[in-house]
């Protein structure tokens, strides 16, 4: 090979790395918006709660769906409803879509002292008829939450009007049970409705 | 008698011309309590538009048996709910309850009801009523 020849073999050889990189970058998937994606999912602890129709509920009953957990309380007239109005919404948003699967939203109570499995079912009932209420014992509750690094605790107040202070962030369970991904907050619509698929499709 | 006519209607005219109410409430929500709940919330904002501080001390509704002004925060990723004893609105201000913030907290209604009124009072002085419909935003409109 004679030196023009290299010359333009090493020009060739430039040109089609970046031809490479370029397709690389362009064929990347979309960034996430404000979910952060555990760079290795992690099993949810042991733990036996009940459901709205007092069915046990444990870390088994996450696997073959994705469930978008938050831990609230019924008595919570502000952040909880507003939380899973925007949960609901993303869903509805993502059904219209024609977007496949569907996680299926969890309110999992930090109050269970007030928080029957009757009335958890109600109010989870109200955002949507597929949604899951979780209560029951405080220690089986506490097995779960500290596992998931999730803080809550009951205030003082007058009588039954308390409130129970709780961590504001949705975890996205993948269909192995795993703890996947995390939505810290302030949530939006929007953002939901673009990172979820991206999430599944990554999986 | 011409210049007493004209007094009078001088007086008159300075009676009829009464400064609008000190406290105006406007974009006022209050969500309707859903179903075997015993609170709910409303949304609103006031405007002062005196020339004086205006507190709001208490708030009732003859449709709850109690009303409380709360506040919500996230800080640290912790949400909180707190009461607050007082709303202080500066003259010529406007302070909004809103979602995520501050908010009045509608404990236990007394039966069911289409609309509500709210009294706002400074003490014992009651500055200002709002008349409000529920409205259920939350739709059920799961698809799947």
């Amino acid at each position: 090979m004679g030196p023009k020849n290299f010359i333009v073999a090493i020009i060739l050889a430039i040109a089609l790395a970046t031809g490479i990189f370029v397709a690389t970058r362009l064929q990347a998937p979309a960034a996430l918006k404000t979910a952060f994606v555990l760079p290795a999912p992690m099993p949810l602890p042991e733990f036996a709660l009940v459901d709205q129709d007092g069915d046990a509920v444990t870390a088994a009953s996450f696997r073959d769906h994705w469930h978008l957990v938050f831990f609230g309380f019924t008595h919570c007239p502000d952040i909880c409803p507003t939380t899973l109005q925007i949960l609901a919404t993303a869903r509805n948003e993502l059904a219209a879509a024609g977007e496949e699967p569907l996680p299926r939203i969890v309110l999992v109570s930090v109050d269970p002292e007030r928080d029957t499995p009757t009335l958890i079912g109600k109010y989870v009932d109200y955002f949507g008829e597929h949604n899951l209420g979780i209560t029951g014992n405080l220690d089986e509750l506490r097995k779960l939450t500290s596992g998931l690094g999730i803080y809550f605790e009951k205030q003082p107040g007058d009588g039954a009007d308390y409130s129970v202070d709780h961590s504001a962030a949705v975890l996205l369970i993948n269909p192995n049970g795993e703890f996947h991904a995390l939505f810290s907050g302030p949530h939006s619509i929007e953002d939901y409705v673009h990172d979820i698929p991206l999430i599944m499709a990554d999986q | 008698m011409r210049i007493c006519l004209f007094l009078a209607a001088l007086l008159v005219g300075a009676c009829s011309a009464e400064p609008g109410p000190a406290l105006v409430a406007t974009e006022v929500v209050v969500t309707r309590p859903m179903p075997g709940m015993g609170m709910s919330a409303a949304y609103l904002s006031l405007t002062n538009n005196s020339d004086r501080i205006v507190s709001i001390s208490r708030v009732t509704s003859a449709q709850f048996e109690s009303v409380e002004l709360h506040e919500s925060t996230v800080e640290d990723g912790v949400a909180r709910m707190r009461a607050v004893p007082k709303l202080e609105i500066p003259a010529g201000a406007t302070v909004t309850l809103q979602r995520g913030g501050k908010h009045l907290m509608l404990m236990r209604p007394t039966g069911p009801a289409d609309t509500l009124a709210l009294h706002f009072y400074d003490d014992e002085d009651l500055i200002l009523t709002v008349d409000a419909t529920f409205q259920s935003e939350l739709k059920n409109s799961s698809t799947n």
